[in-house]
């Protein structure tokens, strides 16, 4: 292809695009496919309900990312890398558009790193405090690296205040080797600005990996989380928690892969939302045929707190072994009133009570974070958007 | 001074009159059962007196303690003192009773103006409260009622009042279903929180639960107003001859 061809495509999406000159395979790649498809539309089954698309039809510039920083913590490398061979290796760039937008306009890759049989016990704090203005775009792009025997817990947190036409665009990509361990949260927080995040994970056997997710505030924060179970004896947990109030919309996409037996997946994610909220949840849990004594099990609950408020649930399990164990299951209702009621009987008002039942909602997420600090920094962020949903 | 004085209290759930007309005063140091047939409104006042807004007051009034009590929400309710044993206690997934009831303990003692406890006086008043009840120590730790045994709930919700100390304890069939044992334990519980300042308001459908917690009066409740009172005498003769004898000689009048 050649790169005025590129150039032209990519600038019709976002100006101010072109070709950079590192990562050139991947990113050629990621061209070609944008070459053949556009922006997702809400004609698009996975963009139904989130029109991430209207951004681009107002037109977005380009400008660099500069808005990630890292603690230093030891038995972890963490580097920013223009050749770094992995990078791209999930092909995630060749299926989705806004995966190939971000291969094609990210400026250099954060590599983490942790050596073969490292034990990290301090926790890697990634801050990304966004500073976009209206109309502007810019792409992140992150490789988590576990290398076998190995063990990490990593922090994405994604805060500031970005203008409310801004689009952030990240993309992680994560190898978790044999018998390595790695647990990535995520906080997402970032005003009125929009976010669109992708975890791409590949897992070798006898690893074990959780990630969680918890979104509070944006206009739109679109979360895709893919999970493929590569080695056998992998055990994955995926967790969500998200709070919306006002005209939010929050959008989990997961999928998981098993493609080889004895694996476990768990998944829960919970929400409640208030105001004129929308919320998007689709799980899929893909079973492969070769996937035999598979352990499956996702949960999707929402808790809406207004009449306004809407929740898209759609868990969909495809199995194609004849020997697993998978479940799914799907709720959305009010607030249970006789326990509102009985913990008023008890002494404590509306609101305290109201409180006390959706922390505890949320708590099954929660107690997947092994981070106390995390923890208890949520728990009180999640009282205080419980105050303004009140309001 | 009379600790509540109900008069002439009407109410309705789903356009439905359940309680016509209803009195009753009961004073410090007393213990009132309610009985009466399936039906009779017995539910109903339980939940009235606790604040439940799915019923409608459409009537009369309440004083407690010197206090409109129709005029209180819930909670506030329950700090002035007034606790209700449900019929049927909620289950509470994911909320334990240690934090339940230190948020709840943490409320009355607000309004009664003293200071939340420190973990460890928390923790030495619930254990002596526990023991009151024979509540296993485990049950505690885990969340409110949820996979509780019929009898684990009903001596958790007596834990609970003896927890928040109230003037006023209504014990809605917390009778119903439980074997002899649970029973007893039940109305031990009960018994030792007896003082002369406290009174209890027992409903039941059996008299069987009267021979432990003997009350100072029993009042027949039938279509919505007490229909007799007397003594514990009373119960023994309603447990012989049934209600009808009651419905028959209200019929004849």
């Amino acid at each position: 292809m050649s790169e005025a061809m590129t150039t032209s495509i990519l600038s019709e999406l976002v100006s101010g695009a072109k070709s950079a000159n590192s990562f050139k395979g991947i990113r050629s790649e990621a061209e070609g496919f944008l070459a053949d498809s556009r922006i997702p539309s809400k004609k698009h089954e996975d963009w139904k309900y989130t029109n991430i698309k209207r951004l681009f039809d107002n037109g977005l510039n380009l400008v660099s990312a500069n808005d990630l920083t890292f603690n230093s913590v030891d038995g972890v490398e963490v580097y920013w890398s223009t050749n770094e061979e992995l990078v791209g290796s999930t092909a995630i760039h060749s299926k989705e558009a806004h995966a190939a937008l971000n291969t094609s306009l990210f400026e250099k890759a954060l590599v983490i790193r942790v050596k073969k049989g490292a034990q990290v016990n301090e926790e890697l704090i990634l801050q990304q405090v966004i500073k976009l203005n209206d109309g502007e775009f810019s792409a992140t792009r992150v490789l988590i690296v576990v290398e076998d025997n190995a063990s990490l817990k990593c922090q994405h947190h994604y805060s500031g205040s970005p203008q409310n036409s801004s689009l952030l665009n990240n993309l992680t990509e994560v190898f978790v080797g044999q018998n390595a361990r790695l647990e990535l949260n995520y906080v997402q927080e970032i005003g009125e600005g929009n976010l669109m995040t992708t975890t791409e994970v590949e897992c070798q056997r006898d690893s074990n990996f959780t990630t969680n997710c918890v979104q509070l505030y944006g206009s739109l924060l679109r979360n895709n989380v893919n999970i493929r179970l590569k080695g056998e004896n992998v055990e994955t947990h995926l967790n969500g928690f998200y709070m919306l109030n006002g005209k939010e919309l929050f959008d989990n996409h997961t999928l998981v892969d098993h493609l080889v037996p004895h694996c476990e997946s768990n998944e829960i994610y919970r929400g409640i939302l208030a105001g004129k909220s929308t919320g998007v949840f689709n799980g899929r849990v893909f079973v492969h045929r070769d996937a035999q004594k598979t352990n499956g099990y996702q949960s999707n609950n929402n808790i809406l707190l207004s009449d306004d408020a809407t929740m898209n649930s759609k868990p969909e399990l495809e199995i194609y072994a004849d020997d697993v164990r998978c479940s799914h299951g799907s709720t959305t209702g009010q607030l249970d009133e006789d326990a509102v009621f009985y913990l008023r009987a008890r002494g404590l008002d509306e609101f305290g009570a109201t409180a006390l039942l959706l922390t505890a909602f949320a708590g099954d997420v929660l107690k997947a974070i092994s981070s106390e600090i995390l923890r208890s920094e949520l728990e009180d962020k999640i009282q205080n958007k419980l105050k303004e949903m009140r309001a | 001074m009379s600790l509540l004085t109900i008069k002439n209290l009407s109410a309705r759930v789903e356009e439905k009159d359940i309680l016509k007309g209803f009195n009753l005063t009961v004073n410090p140091g007393e213990v009132h059962a309610i009985m009466g047939p399936n039906g009779s409104g017995k539910s109903t006042l339980a939940s009235v007196l606790a604040g439940n807004e799915s019923y409608e007051v459409t009537g009369g009034e309440v004083d407690f303690d010197g206090k409109d009590l129709l005029d209180m929400a819930p909670e506030e309710r329950a700090r002035e003192g007034l606790f209700l044993a449900f019929q049927y206690p909620v289950e509470i997934p994911g909320v334990s009773n240690v934090n339940f009831m230190k948020a709840a303990v943490t409320e009355v003692r607000k309004h009664r103006g003293l200071e939340p406890l420190v973990a460890k006086d928390f923790l030495a008043y619930m254990k002596e409260k526990k023991e009151l009840v024979e509540l296993d120590g485990k049950l505690a730790g885990r969340s409110v009622n949820e996979g509780f045994s019929g009898g684990e709930k009903k001596r958790n919700e007596i834990f609970q009042m003896a927890m928040l100390d109230p003037k006023l304890g209504i014990l809605d069939e917390t009778d119903s279903g439980l074997d002899i044992d649970a029973l007893r334990i039940v109305a031990n519980g009960v018994n030792k929180l007896k003082s002369k300042d406290k009174a209890f308001i027992v409903i039941t459908h059996y008299q069987r639960l009267l021979d432990y917690i003997v009350p100072d009066f029993v009042h027949v409740l039938y279509d919505g107003k007490i229909v007799r009172s007397g003594t514990k005498e009373l119960a023994l003769e309603l447990e012989e001859k049934g209600y009808d004898w009651i419905k028959e000689e209200l019929t004849e009048a």
